[in-house]
């Protein structure tokens, strides 16, 4: 449980310190939500959460208009994402709260990725009522679509082929027992018989994904590993068909059946990063909001679907809503949290004439917008549509396809020279023995498992130090990279606004005037306070102004908080200015030994920013950063990325914006932050799930031990190979060898990809990097891609990263403008510009 | 020895019973999520 001090009166749900025994609770939300917790029986949640709870906000609403269809058993069932989660105890009392209404007959949210499954009695209860139960309780629910259903089959042939290629070994082991002790015919026949029964549906159905793989690489024209392995698999089943019918020799198939098994056991692992991709796209696109305000012709509005708006449609938005579709502002204006696309967590003013884009959210003020685009039209859902095509279309051809041609030809040539050779010294019976044992031990099972099973390893030892990765292209090329460049807000620094330094009597004042408000400066005024243990005072006659700041009266008392120069604000009282409050971003604390460690692997470390020179300088110094460019443009840090990977260099780029994206998507690798926007976390390769820095560290680590174990797996399983066609062309493999040569070959690969952990650690053992404990990084990579799911950092509940917040005083500044701090030069500064240019 | 003829297809049988159990676990979606089951069992009970 949290702190509790006996001086203090704290808000009993959400920990804010306040002033007097009458203002138990620092806002009506929270007494709601105590009193939604308590009602349902469920104060255990005080005692044994983790971190106090979010302040309850009013939700955009409109739930009513969700279209919910009533399933067969009269019940209505739906999927949404919950937003805010930060802990386990979150999702149990959410959960738990929504059990326990009435009319409920399924709530299930899940631990892992915050998604929610709700099924209830319409003519009990309504999905307005449970959404408004979730966001009184300080989450904030979205609507989810339907999800692709996991793909089970692979595991189904996994589990058939499994189980057969087990009894098959079994029947095999006695049939070679036989040829020593002598065995009685019939023992003979049944065995194997049995063997061939069991082998039939592996080979005929549990193999198919490889004939179909090689199928289709075929009619594109390429030769794919699958092609080899499909080829043994035919030699394997057919020999063993004959032999068994004409009982006329020894079938190979217990290595048939225990081939197949360990060659699905890769693809089921292969198939688990593809997943995690979809995910993303599926929270991605959840974040339109699922209802509008259009305006009927008579002036008044009605709720729709957003998915009913079409171009052309008049919404109305009011604060603290999100915009439903793309469009222009045609009346009104206010702030809008562009986060989503921008990864600015400050608000940026709109007016008649701009355009706003649907799933940002309207902080304050009123307007209408004609929309240009709708649902599937918009851009967040084209964004997320992107990713999805990305999740689905093939991979790019690994290292053991491109061997796979050499494979396959080298093969067919030692089986033809085996033939030959032998059928025309030694009679075409032995050849042809001979020539269907080369078939056999030549199967690149070894080979095509080397891949895969170690750049999983590599993916999941990068996913362990919070580096989702969104297939293993980019974590090999990671192995690869010359330089790193980092953006600065959200990368190297926290990307959240801190008060630097105001004195408490300001503070407290600030805070009272700010403690409903969402803007981010207000965010980071009532943290200090609360941090401080400053009792927030009750303020009453709030105005927030956009672009103005904020006034109102405290201890009875007229106040106003606004903006007095760079990441400056000041308090004004009755008699004029009464202190300042300096704001800031903090270099996240591991960023120094992150950045010697880079250094010390050999890598180049950049800083690029849209920032001023000072404020870069400052943070390359205090870093470590050898080499730093300030006031660049979006395309300006692309070109940068460009020219390097021009000069020989392989760069690796690390940002959290939109204004990232170009660099982003030119860098081999483009690593975003799941807290920054999502625009930037699509372009990008990977997605780092924690608050720091480490994670791309522990990327380039684990895409080394991977690539360093594949390299090993490959050099071994062809050497196998070699050595097994060469004793197989001069006769010496029977199925007995075969049976225990394979599964050797594939079990040394399988142990080869089980130690990337452990290189991973020894790598940062040697040079004490920075590491975490695993259970933190668990739960926090969980909900990282597409920023959904239960929130690693407290602190970042409803904030986006937030670019260049070293000048945060300004509440109206262009924050949406990338270019605003490019003052059309490109100024290294203090740095030499030829070092830069290289 | 004469017993294998038929403990051979009965074991296989048995193999094959459990096979069936694993089809219908992996048909009931108890495979489709390792994540949430695992620090659910810290929380429930109630």
């Amino acid at each position: 449980m949290p702190p509790r001090s006996a001086d203090l009166a704290r808000c009993p749900h959400c920990g804010a310190a306040v002033e007097g025994p009458e203002d138990a609770f620092c806002c009506n939300g929270c007494e709601a939500a105590y009193a939604i917790i308590r009602g349902a029986g469920l104060e255990r949640y005080y005692r044994e959460r983790e971190t106090w709870a979010p302040r309850p906000e009013p939700g955009s609403g409109g739930w009513e208009a969700v279209p919910v269809e009533t399933g067969d058993d009269g019940t209505c069932a739906v999927r949404l994402q919950v937003d805010g989660l930060r802990c386990a105890s979150c999702v149990w009392v959410t959960e738990h709260v929504l059990q326990r209404r009435p009319g409920v007959e399924e709530a299930h949210v899940s631990y892992a990725t915050g998604r929610a499954t709700l099924r209830w009695r319409p003519e009990e209860t309504e999905l307005a009522e449970l959404a408004d139960t979730i966001q009184a309780l300080g989450y904030r629910p979205r609507l989810l679509g339907e999800e692709a259903r996991p793909d089970r089959s692979l595991l189904v042939r996994l589990g058939v082929a499994t189980f057969a290629a087990l009894n098959v070994m079994l029947l095999s082991a006695s049939l070679y027992a036989g040829w020593l002790g002598g065995m009685e015919e019939r023992f003979r026949l049944l065995f194997q018989w049995a063997s061939l029964a069991l082998a039939t549906p592996v080979a005929l159905w549990a193999a198919s994904p490889f004939f179909v793989g090689a199928w289709s690489g075929l009619r594109r024209g390429f030769l794919h590993m699958d092609l080899p392995i499909s080829l043994a698999v035919a030699v394997l089943y057919g020999h063993g068909v004959v032999v068994t019918f004409t009982g006329s020799g020894d079938a190979y198939l217990d290595s048939l059946t225990m081939l197949v098994a360990l060659l699905l056991a890769g693809r089921v692992l292969e198939g688990h990063g593809r997943r995690r991709a979809a995910e993303a796209a599926t929270s991605l696109a959840a974040t339109l909001p699922s209802t509008g305000r259009r305006f009927l012709p008579d002036g008044g509005t009605e709720t729709v679907p957003s998915s009913e708006l079409t171009a052309g449609d008049r919404v109305a938005v009011g604060a603290g809503e999100e915009f439903p579709a793309d469009g222009v502002v045609v009346a009104g204006s206010g702030s809008v949290r562009t986060a989503l696309l921008t990864g600015e967590s400050r608000p940026v003013e709109v007016e008649t004439g701009q355009r706003v884009y649907g799933g940002t959210y309207l902080v304050d003020g009123a307007v209408e917008v004609q929309v240009t685009a709708a649902g599937e039209e918009s851009t967040v859902a084209r964004m997320a549509g992107g990713l999805r095509d990305a999740a689905d279309s093939p991979g790019r051809p690994t290292s053991a396809d491109r061997i796979a041609p050499w494979f396959t030809a080298g093969t067919l040539v030692a089986a033809t020279v085996t033939l030959l050779g032998w059928g025309l010294t030694a009679g075409w019976e032995s050849a042809l023995t001979a020539t269907v044992a080369v078939l056999v031990v030549a199967c690149p099972c070894a080979l095509a498992l080397s891949h895969p099973l170690a750049a999983a390893a590599g993916l999941g030892a990068a996913a362990r130090r919070g580096l989702l990765l969104r297939s293993p292209d980019p974590l090999l090329a990671m192995a690869s990279v010359d330089a790193v460049a980092l953006d600065k807000t959200g990368t190297v620094t926290e990307g959240t606004l801190e008060v630097l330094e105001a004195d408490d009597a300001t503070l407290r004042i600030a805070a009272g005037l700010e403690r409903f408000s969402r803007h981010p400066v207000a965010l980071a005024v009532v943290r200090e306070a609360v941090r401080r243990r400053i009792p927030l005072p009750k303020a009453r006659r709030v105005r927030e102004q956009p672009g103005q700041g904020i006034g109102g009266e405290v201890d009875g008392k007229e106040w106003h908080l606004g903006a007095a120069g760079p990441g400056t604000v000041a308090l004004e009282g009755p008699g004029g200015r009464v202190g300042i409050i300096r704001l800031g971003d903090q270099i996240r604390s591991d960023a120094p030994e992150a950045v010697a460690a880079l250094e010390a692997l050999g890598l180049g470390v950049h800083l690029l920013t849209g920032d001023h020179r000072d404020v870069a300088e400052r943070v390359a110094r205090e870093t470590g950063i050898g080499h730093w460019q300030a006031e660049m443009s979006p395309d300006e840090k692309a070109a940068q990325v460009r020219g390097r990977r021009e000069a020989g260099e392989r760069v690796l780029f690390a940002g959290d914006g939109l204004n990232d994206g170009p660099a982003l998507s030119e860098a081999d690798v483009g690593v975003a932050f799941g807290t920054g926007a999502a625009s930037s976390i699509l372009v990008a390769d990977g997605v780092v799930g924690l608050p720091s820095l480490s994670p791309v560290l522990a990327g380039i680590r684990a895409g080394r031990a991977a690539q360093r174990v594949i390299f090993v797996n490959q050099l071994r399983s062809i050497v196998y190979n070699v050595a097994a066609v060469g004793l197989a062309a001069a006769g010496w493999v029977n199925p007995l060898v075969a049976a225990i040569l394979m599964p050797l070959s594939s079990g040394l690969v399988i142990a080869g990809a089980a130690g990337v952990e452990g290189r991973v650690q020894r790598m940062e053992g040697g040079s004490g990097g920075p590491t975490r404990k695993p259970t933190t990084v668990d739960r926090a990579s969980q909900g990282a891609v597409g920023g959904a799911g239960i929130e690693p950092d407290p602190g970042a509940h409803g904030m986006g990263g937030s670019n260049e917040a070293s000048d945060p005083g300004k509440r109206d500044a262009g924050k949406g403008d990338p270019g605003k701090h490019d003052h059309g030069e490109n100024d290294p500064g203090k740095g030499d510009p030829g070092e830069e240019a290289a | 020895m004469n017993a294998l003829v038929w403990l051979i297809p009965v074991a296989i049988g048995l193999g094959a019973v459990f096979v069936f159990l694993f089809l219908s676990a992996v048909k009931s979606g108890q495979f489709d999520d390792l994540e949430d089951p695992p620090r659910r069992i810290l929380h429930d009970d109630d």
